[in-house]
């Protein structure tokens, strides 16, 4: 034990003491650093935080790839527009939170539970500094993990994407002009006409015949053109030409895989989404003192209360449950994809006729969701510079 | 260590390492620390000592800004606590309780994270403490696999990477060895040579006996003496141990004197306990009186007071229970 130790240096000690600005609320980088590497060397908690956020959805989409490979006809191509909106909208948006609030919790009890505190307290460093360098080196944790499990879902979603539209039951090409769009009807009136919907503008008069096998095919018999006698193939195809006409706008809408634009928008989504659950559980830990017990909290708040007031309008609450962050993200979700918590609308058609959220504005969303950042983070740093060592 | 000195390290120009006055800590209706007055002078090895629950950490943590005092004033290295505790911790160093790390990360990595929390120079002194504590070897094995004596030597490492001018060491011999409190009684001792200031809150009397200049003694929460141990000492009864050829008539010879003494008969001889400062003059006297009254006396020996003894006698807890 006598090995030496560095010299008393007093006056060099003394003038690291003046300029180490130890009192500050802003954490250095080594702090940042330091924290982010207690966190990642939690082997247990990284290896379960990656099989939850990137496993599931890989092992999903793998199994999706292999019954594909072997069986193409009774199983669809794995990735596709409808997988990806699919699987972000029930699948990540829930694990990112979850897994984002797990670690948020770590990182706001670790120190109390592991007797940490008190050494750190003893440093004289700021309690504040303390708790805000545990927020980038968390978010420097889960942010990238969030973005390499939803890159694996858009890459898969990109790649095996199905080589047909699936329109109203009918394989149609994809990227079509109107032209060629129309140019496919006339060459496949049995279908535009027997499974496209179509309107009065159409003004249709063919009649079809369905056969749970074959689908529908024209009933020449049963369809009257505008003389009175059965249509001719020139009035089929002209007509299969109106019905593509009018159902050009739907069409296009539909994707073989998901646009750039929605991918973008939707990573933009659940990494909000991931950043409140990690900011919300790092207070509420601090707060508490207890990560099971937080983390609990988490998950009833996500998985139970945030759908139940979501949807159930209470006329007393509303104000309440407005201020609820699940709700608010909600608010924020990407219009492509399927609404959260029910309701219609959302995929290919981008339209959403019947939501059965609680109403709430974007700016009210957008504030909502602020306040429960600031809140919280208030509420984790207050119990930290206050808390007993 | 002289004061100029002092005053060159310290943020102040305080002759005191540690200074309260007055300071009280509450938990409801029990008083933890009672008014404590203590004052801890540079550059010495300083025992703080007490009965199991007579305030001694949580004295420690208000002094740490561990926790907030109900009353008084405390300054450590002449800095006002907790008004100044970022200038006044910069230069200190503490274990309290039991020292307990992140167990999934080695020494070192924990290290990493206390020194990023200190100045910039403190990461250069990881692996010089790691060394001094005597567990470089085991510097990159998790701390979930030390032993609860090297988490204490961990502690102590801890304190040393911030180049502390005082130390706050709380039962630092738990969970070691022989030998591994021999060389922390060394550590300690080295550490006082090079001018830092050891606070050591113990309730192994022997070792504080032999590592610290001055001690105090806290009862209840209150500091009830403080000093060096000699001038304590001093102030503490006196025995002699006498083997005589007829210890019976020898208490008779003695119980004549008027002496505030107190003589009990043992398998051996007898034991004269004398009031504190009785002068070597009376032992002499006690020897002339045997020898006159034709007792053969073998031996006449003054039995040293121990700090155990002495702590034993000033604690009313432990007179209480005796």
């Amino acid at each position: 034990m006598d090995a030496p130790l560095s010299p008393l240096n007093a006056l060099s000690g003394r003038a690291a003491v003046d300029t180490d600005r130890r009192g500050s609320w802003v954490p250095t980088y080594r702090m940042v650093t330091t924290r982010f590497m207690e966190l990642r060397r939690r082997r247990g908690l990284m290896i379960a935080l990656v099989v939850v956020n990137i496993g599931i959805p890989t092992v999903f989409l793998a199994i999706r790839l292999l019954l594909h490979a072997v069986d193409a006809k009774t199983y669809g191509p794995a990735g596709g527009y409808d997988t990806f909106t699919n699987i972000v909208a029930g699948v990540m948006y829930v694990f990112g939170f979850i897994i984002a609030a797990t670690l948020g919790c770590t990182a706001g009890s670790a120190d109390l539970t592991e007797g940490m505190f008190r050494h750190l307290v003893v440093t004289g460093r700021s309690r504040l500094a303390l708790y805000l360098a545990r927020i980038p080196a968390g978010l420097a944790i889960i942010v990238p993990m969030v973005a390499v499990g939803f890159a694996v879902v858009c890459m898969v979603c990109v790649l095996a994407a199905p080589k047909v539209i699936n329109y109203n039951g009918v394989s149609v090409p994809a990227g079509l002009s109107q032209t060629g769009f129309e140019t496919w009807a006339g060459n496949h009136t049995n279908d535009v006409i027997c499974q496209f919907g179509y309107g009065p503008k159409a003004n249709v008069n063919i009649a079809c015949r369905y056969n749970p096998r074959t689908g529908g095919v024209i009933d020449l018999n049963q369809s009257l053109g505008k003389s009175g006698l059965p249509p001719t193939p020139a009035q089929i195809k002209s007509d299969a030409i109106r019905i593509a006409q009018q159902d050009y706008p739907a069409y296009k809408l539909y994707f073989l895989s998901p646009p750039i634009s929605l991918m973008v928008s939707s990573g933009l989504w659940i990494e909000l989404e991931a950043v409140i659950g990690f900011i919300v559980g790092l207070g509420l830990a601090s707060l508490i003192g207890q990560r099971t017990v937080s983390v609990i909290l988490m998950i009833v708040l996500e998985l139970i209360l945030t759908p139940l007031f979501s949807r159930a309008h209470v006329p007393h609450m509303i104000n309440v449950q407005r201020g609820i962050v699940g709700l608010a993200t909600a608010h924020l979700e990407p219009s492509g994809l399927p609404l959260l918590f029910g309701g219609d609308g959302g995929g290919p058609s981008g339209v959403r006729t019947a939501s059965l959220l609680v109403p709430e504005t974007r700016t009210v969303a957008v504030l909502v969701i602020i306040g429960w950042l600031v809140v919280w983070t208030g509420l984790g740093a207050w119990r930290m510079m206050t808390r007993d060592a | 260590m002289s004061s100029d000195v002092a005053s060159i390290r310290g943020g102040s120009h305080s002759q005191w390492a540690v200074e309260t006055h007055g300071l009280t800590k509450r938990f409801g209706e029990n008083i933890a620390v009672n008014d404590v007055e203590l004052r801890v002078p540079r550059g010495c090895a300083f025992g703080y000592l007490g009965p199991n629950g007579a305030g001694k950490t949580t004295l420690i943590r208000v002094l740490l800004g561990l926790t907030r005092a109900d009353a008084g004033t405390a300054s450590l290295l002449g800095y006002p606590v907790p008004s100044q505790r970022d200038r006044a911790l910069a230069r200190v160093g503490a274990i309290v309780d039991e020292p307990r790390f992140h167990g999934h990360l080695s020494g070192r990595q924990n290290l990493q994270i206390l020194a990023a929390a200190r100045e910039p120079a403190a990461a250069g002194r990881i692996d010089s403490s790691l060394e001094r504590v005597g567990i470089l070897h085991r510097a990159d094995d998790r701390v979930s696999k030390y032993s609860m004596g090297m988490r204490q030597r961990l502690g102590v490492a801890a304190c040393l990477i911030g180049d502390p001018q005082l130390l706050i060491l709380d039962e630092p011999m738990n969970g070691l060895d022989p030998a591994g409190m021999h060389e922390m009684r060394d550590m300690i001792l080295s550490l006082v040579a090079e001018g830092r200031t050891v606070v050591l809150s113990s309730h192994l009397l022997d070792e504080v006996e032999r590592t610290c200049d001055a001690v105090a003694i806290v009862d209840r929460g209150r500091v009830i003496r403080q000093g060096p141990i000699a001038e304590l000492l001093s102030g503490a009864a006196v025995s002699l141990e006498v083997e005589c050829s007829d210890p019976e008539r020898a208490r008779e010879l003695i119980g004549r004197l008027a002496l505030q003494s107190v003589v009990e008969l043992t398998p051996s001889g007898l034991t004269i306990t004398l009031p504190a400062g009785t002068s070597r003059d009376v032992v002499a006297e006690i020897n002339r009186v045997l020898v006159e009254g034709s007792l053969s006396v073998y031996r006449l020996q003054e039995i040293q007071v121990s700090l155990e003894s002495w702590f034993l006698q000033v604690t009313s807890r432990l007179g209480a229970e005796g």
